[in-house]
C-alpha cells in the first residue's frame, strides 16, 4: 500500500513535469485559432525547449555567479512545489502537516532567484521586469492565503491534498464559497504565471513586460530552463484551480482523473479566450486589480463565515 | 556551572590586558583572545548544561560559594547559550574591525573595555534571580552599550542616534524599578524564583502587564517604540549595532517571556493585544525597510520587523495560555524562541557584512554601490544566505521558525474553533504579507548592492580571513538550523518544558515531521547539483560565452542606466505613500530650455514625525518657559537641591 502511495505519487509528479509544456501548447493553438490563425503545432513548446538546449548560451559581461545557480534553483523549487499537489485521488509525494506554508515558500524561493538574476545583468530592462515581480508578488500573496488558506483554516487540514479532498458538496454556502474561490485562484494563476491581462507573453516590448524581459538576455539552456520552469509554474496554478473539481469524481481514482483531463482542457480554453479577448492593463492599475481579487476573497469569507 | 563564572572571569580579565599593554595592537589581539576563550569555554559549560537531562540547578555556587543570586533554568541558560554563540563570531570580527582603527592611529582602549563589560553584563542579566543584581546588570549593559556607540564621536550625527537609545533605556529601567518594586510588595521576595502571581491579583495583574509589555517592549523596539533603532544603529559602530540588534533587543524578549512565567495565565485580550502590536510592527517595520536607502538604517527596520515576527509567536502562546491549551502554547512560544536565535544570528551576520562594506567603501548608501560581486563573490555568498534566511525562504533557518509559527495560527484555529479561524488566518495572511515585502527587500539590496556594474568607483575590496571566519560561522548555523533543525528543536522542547507548559505534555515541537523537510531540503540541494553538471556537460558541447548585455541596439551602457534601488521600490512606496511619509522631490524640465534635472527621495518616520517630534517640541517650549531659573553660577543649583530637600523634608513630617 506504501509503495503504490509513493508510486502514484511519482506518478502525479511525473505527469505534470511532461505535460506543462503541452498545456502552454493547447493554449497557444486555441489561440491562434480564435484569432484566425492556424498556429503553431499543438507540440511546439517541447520542440522550443530542445531547441533551445543546443544553441549556445551566452552571459552578458557584468553577470555573475548568480545568472549560473539562477535557472537551476529556479527549476528545483518549482519541481519541489510540483510536487506537493495531487493528481486525482493519488497522495502527492510530498504531502505532511503544513505543506501548504512550504508550497507557497517553495514559490517565493523561486522568485527570489528569478528576480535576483534579473537583476544580475545590470540593465534597467531586467531592473523593471524584476521591480514589478517583487511588487505583483506582494499583493499575489494574500490571495493565495485568502482562498486556499481560508479552506484550510475552515476545515482544519494544512496539507494541500487533504484541503482538496475535505471539501464537500452538501453545503450550499460552501459551494458558493468554493467557486468565489475558484475565481480567485484564477486571478492569481495569471498574475503568478505573467498572462493577460497583467502581462503580455507575446509583445517584444520590454517596456510592456514583467517575465519575458526577466530573462532578456538568456539564451540556450538557461533559457530553456527558465522557459521550462514558467510552463511548470503555470501548470501548478491550473492544477490548483483543477483540484477544486474533484469531489465531483466520489473518491473514485478513474473518474477524477477523467476530470483532470477535461477540467485542463477547459481552462486551457478559458485562458485562450481570456487572453484573445481581453488587452493588457496599465502596469500601475495591476495593484488595484490584485487588491481587488483579495478584497473578493475577505467578502467571500467573511459571507461563509456568518452565514455557515 | 560553577566554572561558568571562572569563564566570566576570564572575559573580564581582557579588561586587564587593555591596561597591561601599552601598545594598541596588542592589547587588542590579547583582550580579543581573552574574550574569545572565555565565551567558548562558556558557551560549552552551558550548552552542556542545557544538553544535560537533569539540568536545573538548585544550589550555585559562585566560587565555591552557594547562594541564590543566580539562576541556571532553561530560559535563562537559552538566552545565554544565544548570547555567548553569537557573541563568539562577533568578537572575532571585532577583532578585525578594530585593526582599521589602529591603522589610523586611533586609541581603541575605550571602545574594548565597553565591549568587554556589555559582553559580561549581558550574559548576567539573563541568569540574574535577584531582582537588584537584575536590575544592576541591565543598567550596566545599557549603559556600555550607550558609551561603545559613541565610539566615533567626532562624526556629527552619533551623538544624536545614541542620546535617543540613552533616553529610550532610561524610561525602560525607570518602568522597571516600578515593576519589580510592585512585584516585590506584592510577593514579599527579591528573587525571580519566588515571583508568582495569578490573575486574582485583579487590576495589579494588568498594571505589571502594562509596565512590563512598555518597558521590555521599548528595549526590544516593538512599534510605536521602535523610534531608537533606525536612528541608533547607523551610527554605532558595526560591532556594536550587530550586537545591539542581536542580542541586546533580545533582553526585552527575555524580559517579556519572564514576565509570562510569572504573570500566568494570561487573559486572552492581552494574547490579541500582543499579536496585533507584533502584526503591526511586522509590516511597519519590513515596509519602512522597502524605503531605505542606508543599509544599516534599512536593517535596523528589518530588527523591528522581526521582532514582530517574535512577538507574534508570543502571542499566540499567551492565547494559547488563556485557554489552557499545551499545543497552541508550545507552537507559539516554540516559535518565538526560536526565531529568537535565528533572528540573532542572520542578522549579526548582515550586520557584519553591511561593516565590512562600509570599511571597504567607506559609504552606507545603496544607491553608491553595485557590482561588488566581482570582487568578493564569495562574501556576496554569505551575504545571501543571510538574506535569503531573513526572508524567511526555505531551506535556511528564518523558515523553520516561520513554519513553526505557521503551525502556530493553524492549531490555534483547529483548537478553539468558533471564529478563531478567521482571525487566525487574516494574522496568517499578514505573515505572508511581510514574507512577500521581505523578499522584494532583499532582492532590493542584494541586487543594487551586489549586482549588476558598480555605480562608484570601488578602489578596494579586502575582505580579511577574521572577517570571512565570523561570517562563516554565522553562515554555516544559518544553514544548520535549516537543514537539521532537530538538535535545535529538542533544545527549545527542554525550554518549553521548564516553565511554560507541563512537562509531560504530550504535544512536542518533536511532533513535526522535521526528517521529511531535512529529506526534502536535501534533495533540493542534490537535485541542483545534478542539474548544474548536466548544463555543464551541454554548454561545453555547445558553447558559452560572455556577451554584452541587450541594450535595444544601442552601444555603450554605462552604470549610470541601471536600475536604482528607488526605482525597485518606487510602486511599493507609491501604494503607501501617506503611511510612510515617502516623499519625492523631482526637478524635471517644464521649459524649452534645459536645466539641470534631478531626483530625489525619502522616507521619514511616521512616529517619529508625527508624534515623537511635536512632543518633544512642546516639550522643549515648556522647557524654554521655566529657563529664567536657569544660572550660570553653580551656587545657586546648591541653593536649590537644599529648597527641594526642605520641602520634602517638610512633607516627610508632616505626613507621619
Amino acid at each position: 500500500m506504501e509503495l503504490v502511495a509513493a508510486l502514484q505519487g511519482i506518478i502525479s509528479l511525473v505527469l505534470i513535469l511532461g505535460l506543462s509544456p503541452l498545456f502552454i501548447g493547447l493554449v497557444n493553438k486555441q489561440k491562434a485559432i480564435f484569432t484566425g490563425r492556424t498556429g503553431a503545432p499543438i507540440l511546439q513548446p517541447y520542440y522550443e525547449l530542445k531547441k533551445l538546449i543546443k544553441k549556445e548560451t551566452i552571459n552578458a559581461e557584468s553577470s555573475s555567479f548568480i545568472s549560473i545557480i539562477a535557472p537551476l534553483i529556479n527549476l528545483i523549487a518549482v519541481i519541489v512545489a510540483a510536487a506537493m499537489l495531487p493528481i486525482s485521488f493519488a497522495r502527492p509525494l510530498i504531502s505532511f502537516e503544513g505543506d501548504i506554508i512550504l508550497f507557497a515558500y517553495m514559490l517565493g524561493l523561486a522568485r527570489f532567484f528569478q528576480v535576483l538574476a534579473a537583476m544580475d545583468i545590470g540593465s534597467s530592462f531586467e531592473g523593471m521586469g524584476a521591480a514589478r515581480e517583487a511588487t505583483f508578488a506582494v499583493f499575489a500573496e494574500p490571495i493565495f492565503f485568502f482562498t486556499i488558506g481560508s479552506i484550510a483554516f475552515i476545515s482544519g487540514f494544512t496539507s494541500i491534498y487533504d484541503i482538496y479532498h475535505s471539501i464537500r458538496l452538501d453545503n450550499l454556502s460552501f459551494v458558493v464559497f468554493i467557486i468565489v474561490c475558484s475565481i480567485s485562484v484564477f486571478i492569481l494563476a495569471v498574475t503568478e504565471c505573467s498572462r493577460m491581462p497583467v502581462d503580455d507573453p507575446n509583445t517584444h516590448l520590454e517596456l510592456t513586460m514583467i517575465h519575458e524581459v526577466m530573462i532578456l538576455d538568456n539564451s540556450g539552456i538557461d533559457l530553456s530552463l527558465y522557459q521550462y520552469s514558467s510552463y511548470i509554474k503555470l501548470f501548478i496554478y491550473v492544477i490548483l484551480e483543477a483540484s477544486f473539481f474533484y469531489p465531483f469524481a466520489v473518491q473514485s481514482y478513474t473518474l477524477g482523473i477523467i476530470i483532470f483531463v477535461v477540467v485542463i482542457i477547459i481552462l486551457s480554453s478559458a485562458l485562450a479566450t481570456v487572453e484573445t479577448i481581453t488587452s493588457r492593463f496599465k502596469m500601475k492599475n495591476i495593484p488595484h486589480y490584485l487588491l481587488f481579487a483579495t478584497a473578493i476573497g475577505i467578502l467571500n469569507l467573511l459571507i461563509y463565515t456568518f452565514t455557515k | 556551572m560553577d566554572l561558568f563564572f571562572y569563564f566570566l572571569l576570564l572575559q573580564l580579565s581582557s579588561i586587564a590586558a587593555i591596561a597591561f599593554f601599552t601598545e594598541n595592537k596588542k592589547a587588542s589581539a590579547t583582550a580579543h583572545l581573552l574574550l574569545v576563550v572565555g565565551l567558548i569555554t562558556g558557551f560549552i559549560t552551558t550548552l552542556s548544561a542545557l544538553a544535560s537531562p537533569d539540568f536545573i540547578l538548585k544550589n550555585i555556587k559562585m566560587f565555591g560559594i552557594a547562594n541564590n543570586l543566580f539562576r541556571f533554568d532553561a530560559l535563562g541558560l537559552y538566552f545565554l547559550c544565544i548570547i555567548q554563540l553569537v557573541a563568539i563570531p562577533t568578537t572575532i570580527y571585532s577583532y578585525s574591525y578594530l585593526k582599521h582603527y589602529n591603522e589610523k592611529g586611533k586609541s581603541v582602549r575605550s571602545y574594548l573595555v565597553f565591549y568587554a563589560v556589555l559582553l559580561v553584563s549581558t550574559q548576567l542579566v539573563v541568569i540574574a534571580n535577584h531582582t537588584i543584581l537584575f536590575l544592576i546588570c541591565w543598567e550596566v549593559m545599557s549603559t556600555s552599550a550607550y558609551l561603545g556607540m559613541i565610539f566615533e564621536k567626532e562624526k556629527k550625527d552619533v551623538y544624536t542616534g545614541a542620546f535617543y537609545y540613552l533616553i529610550i533605556s532610561h524610561v525602560v529601567v525607570f518602568l522597571l524599578y516600578i515593576f519589580f518594586f510592585l512585584l516585590r510588595q506584592q510577593t514579599n521576595s527579591w528573587f525571580f524564583s519566588d515571583f508568582h502571581l495569578s490573575p486574582d491579583a485583579g487590576e495589579l495583574f494588568i498594571v505589571l502587564y502594562a509596565l512590563s509589555l512598555i518597558a521590555f517592549g521599548m528595549k526590544a523596539g516593538f512599534m510605536p517604540f521602535h523610534f531608537w533603532l533606525p536612528r541608533a544603529h547607523p551610527i554605532a559602530p558595526t560591532v556594536f549595532s550587530a550586537f545591539l540588534s542581536g542580542i541586546i533587543i533580545k533582553t526585552g524578549i527575555y524580559g517579556i517571556l519572564r514576565t509570562f512565567q510569572f504573570l500566568k495565565p494570561t487573559p486572552e485580550w492581552l494574547g490579541w493585544f500582543v499579536l496585533v502590536i507584533s502584526l503591526i510592527s511586522a509590516i511597519y517595520g519590513v515596509w519602512y525597510a522597502l524605503a531605505q536607502h542606508d543599509i544599516k538604517r534599512l536593517l535596523a527596520y528589518h530588527s523591528v520587523e522581526n521582532i514582530g515576527i517574535i512577538g507574534i509567536g508570543i502571542g499566540i502562546g499567551f492565547i494559547g495560555s488563556a485557554y489552557h491549551s499545551v499545543p497552541i502554547q508550545v507552537l507559539g512560544f516554540g516559535g518565538a524562541l526560536l526565531h529568537t536565535l535565528n533572528h540573532a544570528i542572520f542578522k549579526s551576520l548582515l550586520f557584519i557584512g553591511s561593516g565590512v562594506i562600509y570599511q571597504n567603501l567607506g559609504t552606507r548608501n545603496i544607491e553608491l554601490m553595485g557590482g561588488l560581486v566581482h570582487y568578493g563573490k564569495y562574501f556576496v555568498a554569505l551575504f545571501l544566505i543571510g538574506s535569503i534566511a531573513i526572508s524567511g525562504v526555505p531551506p535556511f533557518n528564518g523558515f523553520i521558525s516561520e513554519f513553526i509559527i505557521y503551525n502556530g495560527f493553524f492549531t490555534t484555529a483547529n483548537e478553539l474553533k468558533n471564529y478563531y479561524p478567521l482571525l487566525m488566518l487574516i494574522s496568517a495572511v499578514g505573515l505572508a504579507f511581510v514574507g512577500g515585502l521581505a523578499v522584494a527587500c532583499f532582492t532590493k539590496i542584494n541586487s543594487i548592492m551586489f549586482l549588476g556594474k558598480e555605480r562608484k568607483e570601488v578602489k578596494h575590496f579586502n575582505i580579511s580571513f577574521y572577517e570571512y571566519l565570523s561570517l562563516g560561522i554565522f553562515a554555516l548555523l544559518c544553514v544548520v538550523i535549516g537543514f537539521y533543525p532537530q538538535p535545535f528543536i529538542v533544545i527549545v522542547n527542554k525550554v518549553l518544558a521548564d516553565g511554560f507548559v507541563p512537562a509531560a505534555s504530550s504535544f512536542n515541537l518533536l511532533s513535526i515531521n522535521w526528517y521529511l523537510l531535512s529529506s526534502i531540503f536535501l534533495s533540493v540541494i542534490v537535485g541542483i547539483i545534478i542539474i548544474f553538471l548536466w548544463k555543464r556537460r551541454i554548454q561545453r558541447k555547445y558553447g558559452r560565452r560572455i556577451s554584452t548585455a541587450w541594450g535595444c541596439g544601442y552601444e555603450g551602457l554605462n552604470p549610470k542606466m541601471q536600475y536604482t534601488a528607488s526605482s525597485y521600490a518606487d510602486e511599493l512606496n507609491e501604494i503607501s505613500k501617506s503611511v510612510l511619509v515617502y516623499h519625492k522631490k523631482i526637478n524635471e524640465q517644464k521649459d524649452i530650455f534645459p536645466i539641470k534635472e534631478s531626483f530625489e527621495s525619502h522616507s521619514d518616520d511616521l512616529v517619529d514625525k508625527k508624534i515623537l517630534l511635536p512632543v518633544f517640541k512642546s516639550f522643549s517650549g515648556f522647557i524654554a518657559r521655566i529657563k529664567f531659573l536657569s544660572y550660570t553660577d553653580i551656587r545657586y543649583y546648591i541653593a536649590f537641591i537644599l529648597i527641594i530637600i526642605t520641602i520634602y523634608s517638610l512633607i516627610a513630617f508632616i505626613w507621619s
